[in-house]
């Protein structure tokens, strides 16, 4: 039922740029696409995991960087990019997941905090790889068999398909016994040692399989705004993922997925007062959160949990 | 009977408090094993020790000719050791249903290549693993539960949750911390019941408990722990006679405690 709709949906979605020719709203179709693959990235290290990562600011950011040098200096092309991309952040999360996971929760937010602060500086100030503040301009469109994806609906197919395939592997991983074996860590740690599990490999994996997809997803929007600067690591990026992860649901996978197509459209909305941006997002998480401290998901489980107690009464 | 579990020399120190003194004690295979003591007498770091919850200062643990001493807890598990805790630990936002597949699932062979294409061997291995969720749930009377979060049962329900996924990989051996402490009286002649019941197919428990009637209804053999020390130890009728048990651990001289048994009786 779920998997229908969601199939219908991403079809629908597929159908965008049949119904409007207006670059700006097939445009702000590209993004929600990204924002949403970001966003179940997220979903599945902290919502399934219960891991609070900052660090997905920084893999975004690597993952901009990496698909858009891969191209520009090292004469690779967009498709490679990504995927080095994707490697890239897993290796990188590997290095500091192993050491990190190990400290206590706050020690872990802290660490994934200062690592994509730390990535913001070196994109700003290591001027002979990013040219620095001056940013990268002019980023080539994708091609592939001599077909460019030059236009905005032609690399809006681009963008459907990697949020399809991100989005179909993140789905096949959060409802296997792996995905179950996740929550268990994020309920109950200990007992999950107690049934013979150790934990170590399932969050690092997460933490990997999380930090790839957001590099992907990083690469390919470096590639929708075709240009790439240190803006591409502004903290608003990340608190969009947290915002739509938390209002959808932490833990929910399509509670995320529709919260995201949903609310990418929200800073689009917002574009016409950048200095009150900040504010009124703020005051949109508070509000929802005083409403539905579950997100979406969370609420409509909670109204499904009272009815099955009802019904044992 | 030969010993399933062996302990011996077993030594945990909190900052030169002595927790766990030379404690040495076995558990027989088949047997049910009561281990009892005061408030601080060492129980619960026992089993900590034991089960890899905690790292031991010295001694040797040795699960079916295993040695088992110091390894990690998801290790120890894997040898056949499951434990419950103290203040229940269930996935309370899970169902009934997936609180017991995933007690089980590091048990089969079946790899996520396995889930992938859904082989045989994974769905055997679901098969297996819901014929004895199905089981334990009518063995504690839980099967209208099954597919409901675990977080609206109450907390004796809970318990039973929680030695349900215990028992489900067919462990060697159960170690119980506190099964009916804060469980409703009623409740308890039922897991008593379950428990025994479980023992004749054979299975093995060893019990920590306060309940002292709990205790000796249910144990073929009792441990008596006092201040981080071995006090005695032998059948649960002895024990239950025994005049520094019931000084050490009831506050009661034995005169007091037969009059209390005249009383109950």
């Amino acid at each position: 039922m779920k998997l229908l709709l969601a199939l219908l949906g991403a079809l629908a979605f597929a159908a965008l740029p049949l119904v409007t020719s207006s670059n700006y709203i097939i445009g702000v179709g590209i993004s929600a696409l990204i924002f949403t693959v970001a966003a179940a990235a997220l979903n599945l290290v902290y919502g399934f995991t219960g891991l609070l990562s900052f660090a997905q600011l920084g893999f975004w950011g690597i993952g901009g960087y990496a698909t858009t040098l891969t191209v520009m200096t090292f004469g690779g092309n967009f498709w490679l990019g990504v995927v080095y991309a994707a490697l890239l952040n897993a290796a990188l999360a590997l290095v500091i997941g192993y050491p990190i996971l190990r400290t206590n929760r706050h020690a872990f937010v802290i660490s994934t905090l200062t690592f994509a602060l730390l990535v913001a500086l070196i994109a700003r100030d290591w001027v002979t790889l990013t040219r620095g503040p001056l940013g990268i301009p002019n980023i080539p469109r994708p091609q592939a068999f001599g077909f460019a994806f030059e236009t905005t609906p032609s690399f809006y197919w681009v963008a459907w398909a990697f949020s399809v395939a991100t989005i179909g592997f993140l789905y096949a991983l959060c409802s296997s016994r792996i995905g179950r074996t996740l929550i268990a860590i994020k309920q109950n740690e200990p007992l999950v040692r107690a049934q013979g599990i150790s934990p170590m490999p399932y969050k690092l994996a997460s933490f990997a399989i999380g930090a790839a997809i957001t590099g992907a997803a990083g690469g390919v929007f470096a590639f929708h705004l075709r240009v790439i600067d240190p803006g591409f690591l502004d903290f608003y990026y990340m608190q969009t993922f947290l915002i739509i992860v938390i209002i959808g649901g932490a833990g929910s996978f399509w509670g995320v997925i529709a919260a995201g197509i949903a609310l990418s459209a929200l800073p689009e909305a917002l574009r016409f007062s950048a200095d009150f941006r900040m504010i009124i997002y703020g005051v949109i998480l508070v509000a929802a959160m005083f409403v539905m401290p579950t997100g979406v998901a969370g609420w409509l489980r909670e109204r499904k949990i009272a009815r099955m107690r009802q019904a044992l009464q | 009977m030969t010993a399933l579990l062996s302990v011996s020399d077993l030594r945990k120190a909190y900052s030169g408090v002595h927790a766990l003194d030379s404690v040495s004690f076995e558990v027989a295979a088949g047997s049910i094993t009561g281990l009892i003591g005061p408030n601080g007498s060492g129980k619960s770091t026992a089993i900590d020790c034991i089960s890899g919850f905690q790292k031991l200062d010295g001694g040797k643990v040795v699960l079916a000719g295993t040695d088992i001493t110091g390894k990690p807890a998801h290790l120890i598990a894997r040898a056949g050791l499951m434990r419950t805790f103290q203040t229940v630990r269930i996935y309370e936002r899970l169902s009934l249903r997936d609180n017991l597949a995933i007690a089980a699932q590091q048990f089969d062979q079946a790899t996520w290549i396995d889930e992938f294409f859904r082989t045989r061997r994974y769905r055997d291995a679901v098969e297996q693993s819901e014929q004895r969720a199905a089981e334990l749930v009518d063995l504690i009377g839980l099967r209208k539960y099954y597919e409901i979060e675990t977080g609206i049962l109450s907390y004796g329900q809970k318990k039973l949750v929680a030695l349900a996924a215990a028992l489900m990989p067919h462990p060697r051996i159960v170690v119980l911390d506190e099964p009916v402490a804060g469980v409703n009286p009623s409740r308890i002649r039922e897991i008593e019941v379950a428990l025994q019941q479980l023992n004749r197919a054979g299975e093995t428990f060893l019990i920590v408990e306060h309940n002292v009637e709990f205790i000796t209804n249910l144990c073929h053999q009792v441990i008596v722990l006092e201040q981080g020390r071995k006090l005695t130890e032998g059948t649960a009728a002895a024990i239950h006679t025994d005049a520094r048990v019931l000084e050490a651990y009831l506050g009661m001289t034995p005169e007091m405690a037969e009059a209390e048994m005249r009383g109950a009786a």
